[in-house]
């Protein structure tokens, strides 16, 4: 493609744009809202999905002892435990210990333990750590059984439970992702029919004078994917901010929850994002152009 | 130049507009397509730029199978043709200059070609003193001169009118037809569809009349042939 016929795309698209003020605006603000509603959902998914392997791969079981437990018996758990096949090390973790860790945690917000008036309501405890992550599955069940044992608790439950709530996300996603996709597509084809409309004059003396289809087509695809692109543009800078914000905002509070660091989680969704954009874009001017231009 | 062989056109409401058209002309030759209205002259002149295809019959215009041709092939027929229109058809938030221009930059003609050959043809035309103004600011006579100025600015090898002169007094009608002389001269065939009488009659050229679908006549240095 020459170099003048690109300035003359690059032209007529952006005057065309202009022309349509209003529903160019529309277009842009509808994509960029379901594209934000996309970004949001996957950023949830994805979010979702990595806790669960980060559980998943946890080899760490937790077990919780009752207040009644004498030292002796402690040692005596302790040395069961080390017995036990695939575990290669356990730590006691008194309830002092536990309650230093857990205003460690807490971080700025200490002051939450103002209520508790100096009680420690933590229990006594054991962090087993195993071999590898199917070992938990087994050794569980039998440590929960050993008097003394409160419960055990490990990663993997809550990972069951993780899966369950990402399907329904997900599947809720994929429905309003997809109406609101269309409903984007929809209005850019509807801008596009606009723009065939303010043009037809001069398609029809393109088409007498030679022009190919494709140099016809191309502007009017252009608008459709720069709208698509703009909206995408603005979503990916909101998304942007709030994750940023969020991930500022779990630190400050709520350190253990394992986010998704920043980078380069943003630049893939973003990129995600602007291609949806441009895609959707192109989708609509294309199904305009079928119907209404005829070349 | 062109060559019809039996065609006919039926439109899909079932109107017949043409019956078996036979027709040659040469590379060069000036011809003019008269009859009454409705008799199929429009129709004769869409089928050589592929607007419409004939229902059957052999259509060859410059060496190419208009009938057989490939869609992607139409734009380059029609590069090869200039056509001008009763309505002049320009943009009218285009300058003269741009409009004559739009006709190269689509085809994506190289820059210094378009200035080149864009004031050379409004010279040709007599309108090079115009180029900085709108369409909308001209006479019909002008705007049609300009619309010819577009119509030959991408050195076609054949021009075709379809009732160029319609919208226009007889001595404006008079400067379209000497440029059309002039532009014939320079070799480019002519083909003028047009219910002028004093036009056809003066011109001395050959004429195709149609009546109804058929051609009634074909006379070589013929006269309009009909009350005006
Ligand atoms: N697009 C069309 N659809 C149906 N019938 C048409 C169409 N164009 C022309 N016709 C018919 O074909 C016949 C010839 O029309 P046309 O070629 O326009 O004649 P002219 O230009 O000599 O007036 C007329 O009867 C007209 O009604
Ligand atoms: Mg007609």
């Amino acid at each position: 493609m020459r170099l003048r016929t690109l300035e003359y795309f690059v032209r007529e698209t952006f005057s065309s744009i202009r022309h349509n003020g209003l529903m160019g605006f529309a277009s842009m603000s509808t994509v960029a809202l379901s594209l934000l509603i996309l970004g949001l959902f996957l950023i949830m998914v994805l979010n979702l999905n990595h806790m669960a392997s980060t559980l998943e791969s946890q080899v760490q079981i937790t077990v919780y002892l009752e207040d009644s437990v004498s030292n002796a018996g402690i040692t005596r758990l302790a040395n069961e435990f080390a017995d036990m096949e695939g575990v290669k090390k356990v730590t006691y973790v008194d309830k002092k210990q536990a309650m230093e860790r857990f205003k460690q945690r807490l971080g700025e917000q200490q002051g939450l333990l103002t209520a508790l008036e100096n009680t420690n309501p933590l229990p006594n405890s054991f962090e087993i750590q195993v071999d590898k992550p199917e070992r938990i599955k087994m050794l569980a069940p039998e440590i929960s059984e050993l008097p003394g044992v409160e419960n055990a608790r490990f990663g993997q439950e809550v990972v069951e439970q993780l899966f369950t709530l990402t399907k329904i996300v997900r599947i809720g996603g994929v429905v309003l992702i997809l109406f609101l996709a269309l409903a984007a597509i929809f209005i850019i084809a509807n801008t596009i029919r606009l723009t065939v409309f303010a043009r037809r004059r001069e398609v029809s003396i393109m088409k007498y004078v030679g022009a190919t289809d494709w140099f016809i087509r191309w502007p009017f695809l252009l608008e459709g994917m720069v709208l698509g692109l703009a909206g995408a543009f603005i979503a990916v800078l909101l998304l942007a901010e709030a994750y940023s914000a969020l991930l500022s905002q779990a630190q400050a509070t709520l350190a253990f929850l394992p986010l998704i660091p920043r980078q380069p989680f943003l630049t893939q969704v973003s990129a995600v994002l602007l291609a949806s954009g441009t895609a959707i874009g192109a989708l609509g001017s294309a199904i305009s152009l079928r119907k209404f231009l005829d070349v | 130049m062109i060559i019809m062989n039996n065609i006919s056109k039926r439109y899909p409401n079932g109107s017949v507009a043409l019956t078996n058209i036979n027709v040659h002309i040469s590379k060069g030759e000036f011809v003019f397509v008269v009859g009454p209205s409705g008799a199929g002259k429009s129709t004769f002149i869409k089928m050589l730029f592929r607007e419409v295809l004939p229902s059957s019959g052999e259509l060859f215009v410059n060496g190419r199978n208009v009938v057989d041709m490939e869609r992607s092939e139409v734009p380059y027929l029609r590069r090869s043709l200039g056509i001008v229109f009763q309505d002049y058809r320009l943009l009218p938030q285009k300058t003269v200059h741009d409009n004559v221009a739009f006709a190269m930059e689509v085809i994506e003609a190289p820059y210094r070609e378009i200035q080149k050959r864009v004031n050379h043809v409004l010279d040709l035309v007599g309108l090079r003193h115009k180029a900085r103004v709108y369409p909308g600011e001209l006479s019909g006579g002008e705007q049609q001169r300009i619309a010819i100025a577009r119509a030959i600015v991408n050195n076609p090898v054949l021009l075709i009118a379809d009732e160029p002169t319609g919208n226009l007094d007889p001595d404006t009608s008079w400067d379209i037809m000497k440029i059309f002389s002039r532009v014939n001269r320079n070799g480019t065939t002519i083909i003028m569809a047009t219910h002028d009488k004093d036009i056809v009659d003066s011109m001395n050229k050959r004429v195709i009349a149609v009546e109804n679908g058929t051609i009634v006549r074909d006379e070589v240095k013929g006269v309009y042939g009909y009350e005006a």
